[in-house]
């Protein structure tokens, strides 16, 4: 779509951005494609007349494709190179059985076959029916609406449907791999923000990682100096959640830092305590404040909102639903989804024995 | 006292530099302490020992251990990091404006860590993990290698994290001699952004430091000869081709600095010379250009990654636009584009307290100035084509240091080795 919309050349669009010093942002995901820009209030009118264009009007020309599949291809072989990239494109592999499963970038047998026209007929899914437009930082709301319709409002089509998300059944497995470290990956199932368990949710999984005193943090770097890098978080995809863990650590240490990884979101779901429970509430309230000073990050959060909820929160519903959690809630939430049979690749220069959970 | 400019700025009597801007529309408070110390102030037994130290800071102080320590920072929601570079080691954190005392308490005992020798072991297998993990990733391995090559003996081509050996043989002993050398009130600033009561603050500081006291510091500046250099380095692990490139640059203190960024957005930015003729061709993957100043030096800094097949070609249509650029100038619409860009970037960037504590107490360390938002952004815009130009005019491209990183027998040969 940057390649040349609305009769500018992408040398065209990208000046007529500089012009205005807006900062662009966003690409294609998953599920959905972003267009985003950061930009001085006084430019708003500018910024919609370019983002129109190329929403509505790029011209995809056939020579475009071809420097794209290009790109597209070497970031393919990029992934090669970097460990813990591949071993996360890996486990999507072998996660999920729908489309989900491959890269955003195609692979290598997509990108053989896509041509020009199959480009076009895929753009004739951005239609208005799903497509947000969140803004915010300082406006005049008369004045977007009055933007919205003259540059937006002439957009039509019908209601795309999503493919739905499938998952293959758990599995545990290696990818040899000459690399330094051996990377470790754990993914097991969650919960989604449209779950009455997502804030218990989230709030668990701030014990386990996301802080300095969290447990992973605490058990796997600071008490057994096992790794640099080790994290767990939320991953989501369609209606569904998961969660999922990293550790990359060197061959010799890869079985007991997987083992005390996995030890570790055992115990979690045995519950949490009380202290626990107020740091990560105290953190997670921290962040939603210091994200409410950001016009960027509060954009986003406005667009994700209205694609989970039909509807946006305002920070004061976040903070009350985050304080509004008890402990007693978070333990039943966690007795409730015991953690079995997590699926678990490892990428390195030799296998790790998947099998033993130590007690930590 | 506060400035007219609208800063809040104190030398305590330590020597401490203690500096604020309170953003009124902010609704949090950024607190960093920046250390005027890193890689290039070690010795040749003390390889990776800021970065080490930087780590220690976080195992406690007489009082607490790290646990505890972790624990009393998570209580406060503060959001707390580190950092070390070359010139600079930082310790920042941000929370909200009530907890601004406890995190302050914090933040300053950071810089007073116990060096328990049972926390510095288990510390040095974290940070061993950690050479091995950036070891995993090929851009780090490629610059690495190129910064040494590219400073020669100069302590600014020291490694920030040392290597396995280094590190393997420091000892608490080394690093309590360094924290003491370094780590002097007068070597560090205290920078606050945001939402923060400056009075309380500052009393509430001074009692924190009052034991610390002022020695003096030095900074060694050899004399620096850049010399062209090509480095093939083989690495049968990678499928693609990295390069990476360093050029003689300008320092923090050289008025140059803000035309040689303007270039380098014109050379390396998204809408950027390098960006036509290599990424919307889809000849490469990645080709960027930017430029680093530092104390008493500066850097140009360039990279290109392609299929290993097109390393040689790539290059060579890399090393054509910084011939062309040299030889025909910048254009006056080029120009005002790549300031605009960057001007609006500083502009959008400094709206929030983290991003701002990072801008202000990074210019005074470098420039010992205070300069607003909008100071900075009047100074992008005045940058004229006739200074891009002049700087031009100097060759600034004429010396260069370039390490290649790959399978061997894709790239030998596939060079024409001109230096």
């Amino acid at each position: 779509m940057w390649k040349g919309a609305g009769g500018l050349s992408a040398r065209g669009l990208a000046e007529a951005q500089d012009d205005l010093g807006l900062q662009r942002g966003g690409g294609a995901g998953f599920e959905y494609t972003r267009l985003s820009a950061n930009l001085l209030c006084d430019d708003l009118e500018a910024a919609f007349a370019l983002y129109a264009k190329v929403l509505l009007e790029a011209h995809l020309h056939d020579n475009d494709l071809e420097p794209l599949l290009e790109l597209s291809r070497q970031d393919l072989l990029s992934l090669e190179d970097s460990p813990p990239d591949k071993l996360f494109a890996e486990l999507r592999q072998r996660f999920y059985s729908s489309g989900h499963r491959d890269p955003v970038q195609g692979t290598f047998q997509t990108l053989e076959s896509l041509t020009p026209d199959i480009v076009r007929t895929l753009r004739t899914k951005h239609t208005p029916q799903g497509a947000t437009l969140a803004l915010a930082g300082t406006f005049d709301w008369k004045e977007v609406q009055r933007l919205a319709q003259k540059y937006f409002g002439g957009w039509s089509g019908p209601q795309v449907d999503l493919d739905p998300v499938t998952l293959e059944p758990q599995f545990s497995g290696h990818l040899e791999q000459d690399s330094h470290q051996t990377h470790l990956a754990l993914q097991y199932a969650g919960v989604h923000p449209s779950s009455s368990d997502w804030y218990a949710f989230i709030l668990a999984i701030n014990v386990l990682s996301g802080n300095s005193s969290s447990r992973l943090f605490a058990e796997v770097r600071e008490k057994r100096g096992l790794a640099y890098s080790v994290s767990a978080s939320s991953e989501l995809m369609g209606p569904l959640g998961f969660l999922s863990a990293y550790a990359g650590t060197t061959p010799e240490r890869a079985e007991e830092t997987l083992s005390v990884l996995r030890a570790e979101i055992e115990t979690l779901y045995r519950g949490v305590n009380a202290d626990e429970l107020e740091r990560s509430r105290i953190s997670l309230l921290s962040s939603l404040i210091q994200s409410g000073e950001s016009a960027r990050a509060r954009c986003g959060s406005l667009g994700r909102d209205y694609g989970w909820y039909g509807r946006t929160r305002t920070l004061e519903e976040v903070e009350k639903a985050l304080r509004g959690v008890t402990l007693e809630q978070v333990n039943t939430f966690l007795e409730g989804h015991p953690f079995e049979n997590p699926s678990i690749l490892t990428l390195g220069k030799s296998a790790v024995s998947q099998g033993v959970a130590v007690m930590g | 006292m506060k400035l007219e400019t609208g800063f809040d700025f104190v030398t305590l009597e330590n020597g401490l530099s203690v500096l604020g801007e309170a953003q009124p529309q902010a609704r949090s408070v950024a607190v960093g302490y920046f250390v005027r110390t890193g890689a290039r102030d070690e010795g040749p037994l003390e390889g990776g020992l800021s970065h080490f130290l930087e780590h220690m800071a976080f195992k406690g102080d007489a009082r607490v251990d790290a646990l505890e320590l972790n624990r009393r920072f998570d209580a406060l929601g503060a959001s707390v990091n580190a950092f070390t570079g070359e010139e600079v080691t930082a310790y920042h954190a941000a929370t909200l404006p009530e907890h601004a005392p406890e995190l302050l308490e914090l933040l300053t005992g950071l810089l007073r860590p116990a060096l328990r020798p049972e926390d510095f072991e288990m510390e040095k297998s974290v940070i061993l993990e950690e050479i091995e993990m950036y070891d995993d990733m090929p851009e780090s391995r490629l610059f690495d290698l190129l910064r040494p090559q590219f400073y020669g003996g100069h302590p600014l081509g020291n490694s920030v994290l040392g290597s396995r050996s280094s590190v393997a043989a420091l000892t608490p002993q080394a690093m309590l001699e360094y924290h003491t050398r370094r780590y002097s009130p007068n070597n560090v600033v205290l920078a606050f952004a945001g939402k923060y009561d400056w009075e309380a603050l500052l009393e509430q500081v001074r009692s924190l430091t009052s034991s610390w006291t002022p020695q003096t510091v030095g900074c060694t500046h050899p004399a620096f000869v850049s010399r062209s250099s090509v480095h093939i380095v083989p690495d049968e692990s990678l499928s693609r081709a990295l390069m990476g490139m360093m050029f003689p640059g300008f320092s923090s203190a050289d008025p140059q600095r803000l035309a040689s960024s303007v270039l380098a957005e014109i050379l390396g930015g998204e809408n950027g010379r390098l960006h036509w003729a290599l990424l919307d061709t889809g000849l490469a993957d990645e080709a960027s250009f930017s430029h680093q100043d530092g104390d008493g030096l500066g850097h140009f800094e360039g990279f290109l990654s392609c299929d290993l097949e097109r390393a040689a070609q790539c290059l060579e249509i890399y090393d054509r636009v910084l011939e062309q650029i040299v030889r025909e100038g910048v254009t006056e619409a080029e120009l005002r584009r790549a300031k605009n860009k960057l001007a609006v970037g500083v502009a959008l960037r400094d709206d929030t307290p983290y991003p701002r504590l990072f801008a202000l107490g990074l210019e005074y360390l470098y420039t010992a100035q205070l300069v607003s938002t909008e100071q900075m952004v009047r100074q992008v815009r005045s940058v004229t084509q006739g200074e891009v130009n002049a700087l031009l005019e100097e060759k600034p491209f004429a010396v260069r240091a370039l390490t290649a990183l790959g399978r061997v027998e894709a790239l030998e040969g596939h060079f024409n080795v001109k230096d």
